[in-house]
């Protein structure tokens, strides 16, 4: 595999030197455009205490392609499904080079506290958040005790 | 301050803005590569990556937008306040790197002679320490041979003494004999001649003594006589009696005596035995010192074979072996590293000095010749040789320059000989100014700036030593070598130019010739006409694809892609629908091909299929380009009903128009479209070659050749060759309609369409050949009875019944290598009996599974009846017609049930090749290429493996996409499955892939280190490996193949060794190690197994190919680097054809060459300057060659390559 860009190697820096709040990033041993990514639940949300685990892949042609990222640590959202997918528009057809790995993850983390129902993934999780929502953060929080604090 | 630096930052790269460019929106990026990555080719957009404005590309490209110069000032004042450096690659501009094609900043790199990007000239670096680090090994291995010679030479010394003082003592010996001789013969010689003297002296002393006193007696008488005799005396009588007695008797005395006076003068002589000269000369000379003269350097010459026997390194030998071939092994002349000082730049190549000979001149250069361009100061004085191939400018300047050559060598002479290794020239790398300065560097720790110590204003310059290791000599011959390397290419290119006028009329020479076989052929053919109309409806499904591929073009947001996906399906079914309806045999078929077709159409393959149907005059004229989606089906039916009357009259030239439809409704837009895209790709090729002869197309089906049609002018820059020509789908279509109509009750359901799409394939060709027509009804059988009788035209077939008639069915089916090379094959029964005992388990596996099948068994007989018959019967056919037709036996012979497959690609070019030899000879043209660079449908980035499936589908590993795709024959996209990841079916940057014989995909998953199976519908059904040393495990398997018996043979690149898998995953065996002898490899890529059991390994570090048997017992190699005929560099994809021709991709070489079964070159083709005009195609070649792949069934070489 050819050298690592530039701007990977900065951005990996930059990860290591000055850590988001909350998300922790980290690239593989063996290939340094695979992360393991650890993000917080967000305060004043179901999700809050659980450590998500992440994989976050670069593409060959990253920043010019959005990275892969998907959750490993199984998680009760309406725009993530059951296999980690998200669905996010940065990381599809939104995704501009001028984001970062760290502003994705930040983005993913604003994505579990605000819930968006109505650009579903999980059809059935986004049913049940759209029809009786408490229902739907009490399933999420005690997704969040199962899957996200036990370590 | 901080904020300051992250305005001067560009957001795409993170790094100092470099020319940062001012989009609309008031945004800045760098021109290269921010702003070339962000560019949308296709809608000739930039999409601001900070506000998602969207901004149109002005003409001239992305520097068509204004430099950002406020900011540039701001970088200027940065750097003067922070006094930064400055960017060293300020001012540069980007290329493509000569070796990953990627936009870069690019140098000259002294390892491959090419600009290269930052990367992959630290790859290169690496790639040179790794190699000094392995000759380094090899001389210290190597090193102990010159101790050894020092203590030989040591004892020589103590012999020598010996010796002399044993030959010494020998001569004083004969010395004394001779002198004591000599002395003893003088000494008695003189006695003797003493004595003698002494003897005759006393003699003649008596004698004078009574000679005197006779004398006196005499006297005294007669003078007494005279006194007394007379009367005065009284004598009485006796008296004077007596007296007279007495005076008579003294007269007597005196009258007798006589005395011999003799001579004594010579009374003693001394006389030699022996010649006295020649005594003297022999004693002069009586012994001689026979010396045994040995010639004073053939220690160190033996110690050069030494190297080259000790290891692989070819260079160093070669190297050696021309040094003393041209000019002997003499000092000076051929200064190590050519004449350069240690670390400095090498010469640059030839063809510079023919550019620019007189150019940038050298400033120290006082008394160098100023013809020298700027980098030849670093040339020393000495070099000679190595310009010997130079422009004629730089020869002449070079003969001014003898004479203060000369004089200039004995200055240098005394200073820098006595410093270099006496015999070889190497110096202490040590004592060399640059290596000191690096190594202080190192060692006190401060990374200075690497200082180029100034080239030294005097000749005289000192600087190294005696002992010099190695690396440096080795350092030499990589020089000589790339020194080589460049003056061919350098040949190639000023050679170029000539020829690529001169091929385009070659070009259509050789496309020529087919037309009229074909049109006869075609016209002769009843079927062909009599299935006409279906085969027209089927056909035209192909029109409705290229029109959904104009809906890019709309500015339909960012839903585009999909939006295309939708349009072009939504045509295709209608079309395939349409196809329903008119005839229901066909329907299958034409689904399966227009669907992928249109997808295909839309994304990836938009400029294919626009170039495609790009072509041959039409005669009617053509609508507008913008013709709605919506109207396709239309359209289509028209052409439908057009085509079908048409058909009726004229099988032949109904079809050009008709395919001319197909182009018309995109050609247009899409035209502009596919040029942008492209011309970036292949910016720096342009020169070559009119661009319509180059592209032409080649018949993909193989079964009728008709002259592809150019992309005349109206196809500009379009380079992109295209397989999708529709002249040669159609044959294709003609015999899937025509056997439609008798499949059905001739292949009821028991056997595949493939089967039966084969038998088809051979009627026709049979059919055309002959011109009898065979009617639908033949079978197999048939043509099994009939064609050994016939009369083959060929020696091949000649050699290939001559053995095999006696034979069964199944000996028969064998090529005839394939019988000859049976006695040496290891699971014969007979052989195998023998060394049982020797075979390794696995070996004693195969012995038993092929054990109950007997002699005659076939290694591809272990399919069904079916298929066997039909390998059967198609060499047979092929027998028939290659008297009349090359083109058709090429379809037919070949066993369709051999997953001989080989590997990855990277370019793409086809080439047909078949059986006989003569056809290796001729065919070898671009069948088609498929793909492009990216990642759609269709695309590759980075295509590792090909192999070849059934129906004659084509498997390709597209690696860093992470996916297998599979297209069917003529290239056209069928499915993808696979994506990035380590689960199952998923694949990380997978490489080889083969196909075996029930149509499993089996997969080298490389950074996975494991291989992966897939049944034929792309689901995944096991995995197995990991990585590791050990047995099953892998590290890095590249190249994967299985044989008649579905094993599957795995180079395990790392492991440096080849694995065999049971088809389920079961360890079988594994052979090879690291190394470069016999049966060792280093970096085995790919591998191929021959229908006769022979496994052939692309050993690719060590240039050669091996060949093993199936038990790993290596039977032969063939190969040593190099780029003469039959010589490798990095060879990777090989491949094997049922005839057991070989065919390998020589990466280094760029070129394909082709081998005899046996080894010996047969030919080759793609090579820079080979002069044979056929392959315009340079650009091909240019990229890494990987693979080769054979389909069996057509007996084309198709050689894959990928434009990047």
């Amino acid at each position: 595999m050819a050298a690592l860009p530039r701007r990977i190697i900065k951005e990996t820096q930059r990860l290591m030197q000055e850590p988001v709040p909350g998300i922790s990033a980290v690239p593989s041993d063996t290939n340094a455009r695979y992360f393991h990514v650890i993000v917080t639940g967000p305060e004043d949300s179901p999700f809050e205490g659980g450590l998500f685990k992440l994989e976050l892949f670069l593409p060959e042609d990253y920043p010019m392609s959005a990275p892969k990222v998907r959750f490993i640590t199984k998680i009760y959202h309406p725009n993530i499904d059951r296999l980690g997918r998200i669905c996010l528009d940065i990381l599809k057809d939104k995704w501009s080079p001028a984001l970062q790995i760290r502003t994705v993850l930040l983005s993913i983390q604003a994505l579990l506290s605000a819930p968006n129902p109505d650009d579903p993934l999980a059809n059935d999780v986004a049913e049940l958040w759209k029809v009786n929502e408490s229902e739907a953060i009490r399933n999420a929080k005690e997704w969040t005790r199962r899957y996200a604090m036990d370590n | 301050m901080e904020q300051f630096e992250s305005l001067l930052t560009c957001c795409v790269c993170l790094d100092r803005y470099r020319n940062p460019k001012l989009l609309p929106c008031q945004h800045s990026f760098c021109m290269e590569p921010c702003m070339d990555g962000l560019v949308d080719y296709v809608r000739r957009q930039v999409k601001c990556p900070e506000c998602r404005a969207e901004h149109r590309i002005p003409y001239q490209g992305v520097q068509g937008f204004p430099t950002n110069v406020t900011l540039q000032r701001f970088l200027e004042l940065h750097v003067q306040i922070s006094g930064e450096l400055p960017d060293p690659t300020a001012g540069q501009v980007m290329e493509r790197c000569n070796v990953c094609s990627e936009k870069a900043y690019c140098a000259l790199c002294a390892h491959c002679d090419k600009k290269v990007c930052e990367d992959c000239k630290a790859a290169h670096m690496e790639v040179l320490r790794r190699e000094i680090s392995r000759i380094n090994n090899q001389v210290r291995r190597g090193l102990n041979r010159l101790q050894d010679i020092l203590l030989v030479v040591e004892r020589n010394t103590s012999n020598l003494q010996t010796n002399c003082g044993a030959v010494a003592g020998e001569v004083d010996e004969i010395h004394k004999r001779l002198a004591k001789a000599l002395k003893d013969r003088t000494d008695f010689l003189r006695n003797e001649v003493d004595r003698y003297l002494a003897t005759e002296l006393r003699n003649l002393t008596n004698l004078k003594d009574n000679l005197e006193l006779e004398l006196g007696n005499i006297q005294s008488n007669c003078d007494l006589a005279d006194k007394y005799m007379n009367d005065d005396v009284e004598w009485d009588d006796t008296e004077l009696v007596d007296t007279k007695e007495i005076f008579l008797k003294t007269v007597e005395f005196l009258r007798n005596f006589d005395y011999e006076a003799g001579d004594y003068n010579r009374r003693i002589r001394f006389i030699m035995t022996h010649d006295p000269n020649q005594l003297v000369m022999h004693v002069a000379s009586y012994g001689e010192l026979n010396i045994t003269q040995p010639n004073a350097y053939s220690g160190g010459m033996q110690q050069n074979q030494g190297l080259t026997r000790s290891k692989s390194d070819h260079r160093l030998a070669t190297q050696f072996r021309q040094q003393e071939e041209n000019k002997g092994w003499q000092e000076n002349e051929e200064p190590i590293l050519g004449g350069r000082k240690f670390g400095e730049r090498r010469p640059p190549p030839p063809e510079k000095h023919t550019r620019d000979p007189y150019g940038t001149t050298d400033d120290y250069s006082g008394y160098e010749s100023e013809h020298r361009p700027a980098r030849s100061r670093f040339r020393s004085r000495f070099v000679k040789s190595h310009l010997d191939n130079d422009s004629d400018s730089e020869q002449t300047s070079r003969s001014v320059k003898a004479e203060q050559k000369e004089k200039e060598k004995e200055k240098v002479a005394d200073t820098e000989d006595a410093t270099r290794g006496p015999l070889s020239g190497i110096f202490r790398l040590s004592d060399c100014p640059r290596v000191m300065q690096r190594i202080l560097d190192v060692d006190s720790g401060k990374k200075k700036e690497k200082k180029e110590p100034p080239p030294p204003p005097k000749p005289v310059q000192p600087t190294p030593q005696p002992r010099r290791p190695p690396p440096a000599q080795r350092q030499e011959s990589e020089d000589e070598i790339s020194r080589l390397k460049r003056q061919n290419k350098g040949a190639a290119s000023s050679q170029e130019p000539e020829r690529a006028p001169a091929r385009p009329v070659e070009e259509t020479v050789n496309r020529k010739p087919p037309t009229p076989a074909r049109e006869a052929s075609s016209d002769g053919d009843t079927d062909d006409e009599s299935v006409g109309s279906l085969q027209r409806n089927q056909r035209k499904t192909a029109p409705v694809v290229p029109k959904p591929a104009a809906a890019p073009r709309r500015p339909s947001a960012s839903e585009v892609p999909t939006a295309h996906r939708a349009a072009a399906r939504a045509p295709s079914t209608e079309s395939s629908g349409s196809t329903e309806s008119s005839g229901s045999a066909v329907k299958h078929t034409g689904n399966e091909r227009t669907t992928p077709a249109a997808t295909n159409g839309t994304t990836g393959g938009a400029q294919r299929v626009q170039s495609r149907f790009i072509g041959s005059q039409r005669p009617t004229p053509a609508p507008a380009p913008a013709e709605p989606a919506h109207e396709d089906s239309d359209t289509s039916s028209e052409e439908e009903t057009d085509s079908s009357e048409e058909s009726d009259e004229e099988p032949v030239t109904q079809r050009k128009p008709e395919s001319q439809a197909m182009a018309r409704s995109d050609i247009g837009p899409l035209l502009a479209r596919s040029t942008n895209a492209r011309n970036d790709a292949i910016e720096n090729k342009t020169k070559e070659t009119p661009t319509q002869s180059r592209y032409r197309t080649r018949q993909a089906s193989q079964t009728e050749e008709e002259p592809a049609p150019r992309y005349g002018s109206s196809s500009g820059g379009s380079s992109y060759s295209n397989r999708y020509g529709n002249k040669p789908r159609e044959p294709e279509r003609e015999l899937e309609t025509q056997s439609s109509i008798d499949d059905e009750s001739k292949y009821p359901t028991a056997r595949s369409r493939y089967l039966a799409l084969k038998e088809r394939r051979n009627r026709l060709a049979r059919s055309k050949s002959s011109h009898t027509g065979f009617g639908v009804a033949d079978d197999d059988d048939q043509d099994d009875a009939v064609s050994p009788t016939t009369a083959s035209p060929t020696a091949y077939l000649a050699a290939r019944y001559g053995s095999g008639t006696g034979g069964s069915e199944l000996s028969r089916s064998r090529s005839s290598h394939a019988l000859k090379s049976r006695e040496s094959s290891p699971e014969r029964p007979s052989t195998g009996e023998k060394d049982g005992a020797a075979l390794s388990s696995w070996a004693r596996y195969l012995k038993n599974k092929y054990g109950s099948r007997g002699k005659d068994r076939d290694p591809s007989s272990t399919s069904s009846t079916t298929s066997r018959r039909l390998s059967l019967g198609l060499p047979l056919r092929s027998a028939n017609e290659l008297a009349s037709s090359d083109d058709d036996s090429k379809n037919a012979a070949g066993s369709p049930i051999s997953p001989t497959a080989a590997t990855a690609a990277v370019a793409g070019f086809a080439a047909a090749g078949s059986s006989p030899r003569s056809q290796y000879m001729q065919k070898r043209r671009l069948q088609f290429s498929v793909g492009s660079r990216g990642s759609e449908p269709g695309c590759f980035t980075w295509p590792r493996g090909i192999a070849v499936g059934p129906d004659n589908t084509m498997v390709v590993a597209d690696s860093s996409n992470h996916r297998v795709q599979v297209f069917d024959s003529n290239g056209i996209f069928v499915k993808e499955f696979g994506q990035y990841g380590s689960g199952e079916g998923e694949f990380d940057c997978l490489a080889g892939v083969a196909v075996n014989r029930i149509g499993q995909y089996i997969i080298a998953d490389r950074y996975n280190h494991r291989i992966q199976v897939f049944d034929p519908q792309g689901r995944f059904l096991r995995a197995f490996g990991s990585q590791g040393t050990g047995d099953g495990k892998f590290n890095y398997p590249w190249g994967i193949t299985t044989d008649a018996l579905g094993f599957i043979y795995v180079c395990d690149k790392e492991n440096h060794r080849v694995q065999v898998f049971q088809s389920d995953g079961t360890f079988v065996g594994k052979f090879g190690s690291f190394g470069s002898k016999l049966g060792q490899l280093e970096h085995p890529h790919y591998i191929a197994v021959s229908s006769t059991n022979r496994v052939l390994v692309s050993d690719s570090n060590n240039h050669r190919i091996q060949v093993f048997d199936v038990n790993g017992r290596v039977l032969s190699s063939f190969g040593e680097e190099g780029s003469e005929d039959g010589q490798f560099k990095f060879p990777r994809g090989v491949a094997v054809d049922d005839q057991g021709y070989i065919v390998v991709a020589d990466s280094g070489n760029n070129r394909i060459q082709i081998f005899h079964p046996d080894g010996n070159f047969l030919r080759a083709f793609g090579s820079w300057g080979s002069g044979d005009g056929e392959f315009k195609e340079y650009k091909y070649f240019k990229m890494n060659l990987q693979q080769v792949v054979i389909p069996m069934f057509t007996q084309q070489y198709l050689i894959y390559a990928y434009i990047t």
